[in-house]
């Protein structure tokens, strides 16, 4: 295992491939850029980081450790290297990985801060604390598991958002967002064209808004919910599995309270359906 | 004229000082019918400061923060009423401010004649007609759309000729704007036909916004392969 | 020192508690209530941080926000105290946008020594917040948010990016030129 780097180095090349293990310490955080090809990071207990690699042989990856940053990234003899990266990394390391334009990330086991921002290519993050951000021009993004403030954003992509607690925020053009076994006070979900879900809690003093343009919204309400649900479409429609009044209707918005009215849920679909349900009667995606 | 102590008279007006500080400085008080004339005046200003008055607005701002809130219960007369004082500063803000994003984010001001603008396809049969206030901030957010729009399409295509950018990467961009200036021109045709609708106002303000926050997004991509 | 907290009555606290938690749960009337129990204050703040022709717009701006904020309000403080704070927000940030730097500090009261001079003619009289808004615009926001609004040093350094000894000299600053306005 080589010591921690206190330079640029570059790593041996064989035959286009690359592996080497080097030692971190606690607090350092790993800054990755990859300009085209997969990016798979794992966690393993060790303090140290391991980095293995396929690419051209004319490509080199380089290390570098700057105080708090270790950086990894792939310089090509005549231009930006393509390279397919396995990295196994230590649970309490942050992640920031830029890839473009086109970079399949996959992050597991995390329980770090983690930043993705790739411009072509889906993004799966498993795990994920404090303050998670995810970012695809053209991708679909997955967040499992993840606790903190968490951010994600698609222009052309879908994002679903699974079993992850904490302030979230999802916002994509021309995509569905799901978000299901979700604990939050705190969601704002927008998509232009795309359906939005979403199946977690409603909690006392939360504020949930979740808007589309052209697309369904479908909300689980919990049984014992204290919400004041606001409903706004222009040429769409509302459904509801379980009785209700409504008040305060206007032409394209009412209103109705559940409990004490507590939380706040805004739902917005200009031409959709809008639908609540009791959790557990949302479809549920494939697994 | 001041002395050392002038500069420290407000500290010792709030009670900033240390202790020895501020028995130094009332021993110098004694002696200095200067700093002591001062220390009054400030303490006429502190006093005069904490008796200002406040006077509410002399227009009632309600309606329109109740408007903006969704709490009005007849959108139509309130809005009719609220009309001037809402489309006047609520929707131009909220554009005004995306703008002024992308500007400031993409570095460059566009002020290039407009790209093609996606035409309504039927009209209603009754239109609505056109308020001062709704025609106010329309033409000039549809301008700036057009104009940033334009300036992004540049800026792509040199992208593609330089080979900085993939194609599949400027065909998904392409696509996304389209959806967006689909979602646009629906809402557009849909406040036509009811420009009192609070919630057509905030839909289309807040599909416009969109579209700005996705130039500005493009426009990083597009200027930043290089 | 003033205290960001109104003085009231305890049944009136009271009533103003249960309007707070009915506005929380959606009450339009209740919020409506809140807003009249303090709109003089806020838009006295936005008037004196701003000017004059941005006040209405903002204090809608600031009660819009409140509502959409107002579940994160805990009852820690009292409902003004929060209420003035995220007004203080809301302006630095409108201050922000409309790319307004904080002033220099002067190292002299020229803006008050033209106020000064013009009030010696006996028909141009500057009332107090006249001479308040020609102060430098760096000890302005400093006078306003500690001797008007009643905020530390160290919060006002935190709002407004400056250290809190800064704070103290502009403060001091601005005192002394309207003193010299007072005494006049």
């Amino acid at each position: 295992m080589l010591p921690v780097l206190a330079a640029v180095a570059t790593l041996a090349l064989l035959q286009g491939e690359t592996d080497t293990t080097f030692a971190v310490r606690q607090g350092q955080r790993l800054d990755f850029s990859n300009f085209g090809g997969s990016v798979v990071v794992k966690t393993w207990r060790q303090s140290a980081i391991r980095v293995r690699a396929s690419h051209s042989s004319r490509s080199r990856i380089e290390v570098s450790t700057d105080g708090p940053t270790v950086t990894i990234q792939a310089r090509g003899r005549h231009g930006p290297a393509l390279v397919d990266y396995d990295i196994l990394v230590p649970a309490w390391m942050a992640i920031s990985v830029q890839g473009s334009p086109s970079s399949e990330v996959t992050i597991e086991g995390t329980q770090a801060e983690v930043s993705v921002e790739t411009v072509e290519g889906a993004i799966r993050v498993v795990g994920g604390s404090r303050t998670i951000s995810l970012q695809s021009v053209e991708g679909d993004i997955t967040l499992v598991g993840a606790n903190g403030h968490i951010e994600l954003n698609s222009v052309d992509g879908s994002i679903e958002a699974r079993d992850c607690s904490g302030d979230i925020t999802i916002e994509t053009v021309d995509g569905g967002i799901t978000m299901l076994g979700i604990e939050s006070a705190n969601v704002d979900a927008s998509t232009v064209d795309g359906s939005i879900e979403y199946d977690g809690t409603i909690q006392d003093s939360g504020r949930y808004r979740l808007t589309t343009h052209d697309g369904s919204v479908t909300v689980s309400v919990p049984e014992r919910a204290n919400v004041t649900v606001s409903v706004a479409t222009f040429s769409g429609s509302f459904d509801s599995c379980f009785p209700l009044t409504l008040k305060h209707k206007t032409k394209h918005r009412f209103t109705f309270t559940l409990g004490s009215g507590n939380a706040r849920l805004e739902l917005e679909s200009f031409d959709g359906t809008i639908t609540l349900c009791r959790p557990g009667q949302i479809h549920q995606p494939e697994q | 004229m001041s002395d050392r102590w002038t500069d420290r008279l407000s500290d010792y007006l709030d009670g900033e000082l240390g202790e020895r500080e501020r028995a130094e400085l009332e021993a110098h008080l004694i002696a200095c019918a200067e700093c002591a004339t001062t220390l009054t005046g400030l303490r006429r200003v502190v006093t005069r400061a904490g008796a200002l008055e406040d006077r509410p607005p002399t227009t009632d701002l309600w309606p329109g923060i109740a408007g903006r809130i969704g709490l009005s219960t007849d959108e139509f007369s309130e809005l009719r009423r609220m009309r001037e004082r809402r489309f006047s500063f609520t929707v131009p803000q909220l554009i005004a401010a995306s703008i002024v994003l992308v500007a400031a984010s993409a570095g460059v001001v566009f002020w290039l004649a407009g790209g093609p603008r996606p035409e309504p396809v039927a009209r209603p049969t009754q239109v609505a007609p056109a308020t001062p206030q709704l025609a106010k901030w329309m033409p000039k957010v549809e301008k700036s759309s057009d104009i940033a729009v334009a300036e992004l399409r540049a800026a792509l295509a040199e992208g593609k000729r330089s080979g900085r950018l993939d194609s599949l990467t400027v065909a998904s961009l392409e696509r996304s704007l389209a959806v967006i200036d689909s979602a646009i021109a629906e809402a557009t045709r849909a406040l036509e036909s009811d420009p009192g609708s609070a919630y057509l106002n905030h839909h289309l303000a807040d599909t416009y916004r969109r579209k700005f926050n996705f130039l500005r997004q493009a426009n990083r991509i597009a200027s930043a392969r290089t | 020192m003033p205290t960001l907290t109104t003085d009231r009555t305890t049944a009136a606290t009271d009533a103003e508690t249960a309007d707070v938690a009915l506005a929380q749960s959606g009450d339009g009337r209740a919020f409506e209530r809140l807003y009249r129990g303090h709109a003089a204050r806020i838009h006295g703040l936005v008037r004196r941080m701003l000017d004059a022709n941005e006040a209405d717009d903002v204090t809608q701006d600031v009660f819009v926000r409140a509502w959409e904020k107002l579940h994160t309000f805990r009852g820690e403080s009292a409902f003004g105290t929060w209420l003035h704070r995220l007004a203080v927000n809301v302006v630095l940030a409108r201050r922000k946008a409309l790319g307004i730097e904080r002033g220099r500090r002067s190292t002299d009261d020229s803006p008050l020594e033209t106020v000064a001079a013009r009030n010696e003619m006996p028909e141009h009289t500057v009332d107090f917040e006249e001479a308040i808004g020609r102060l430098p615009d760096g000890s302005r926001q400093v006078f306003l948010l500690h001797d008007v609004a009643g905020y530390r040093h160290e919060e006002i350094a935190k709002l407004l990016g400056i250290v809190a000894g800064t704070s103290k000299s502009q403060l001091h600053h601005a005192r002394m030129a309207l003193r010299k306005y007072l005494d006049r």
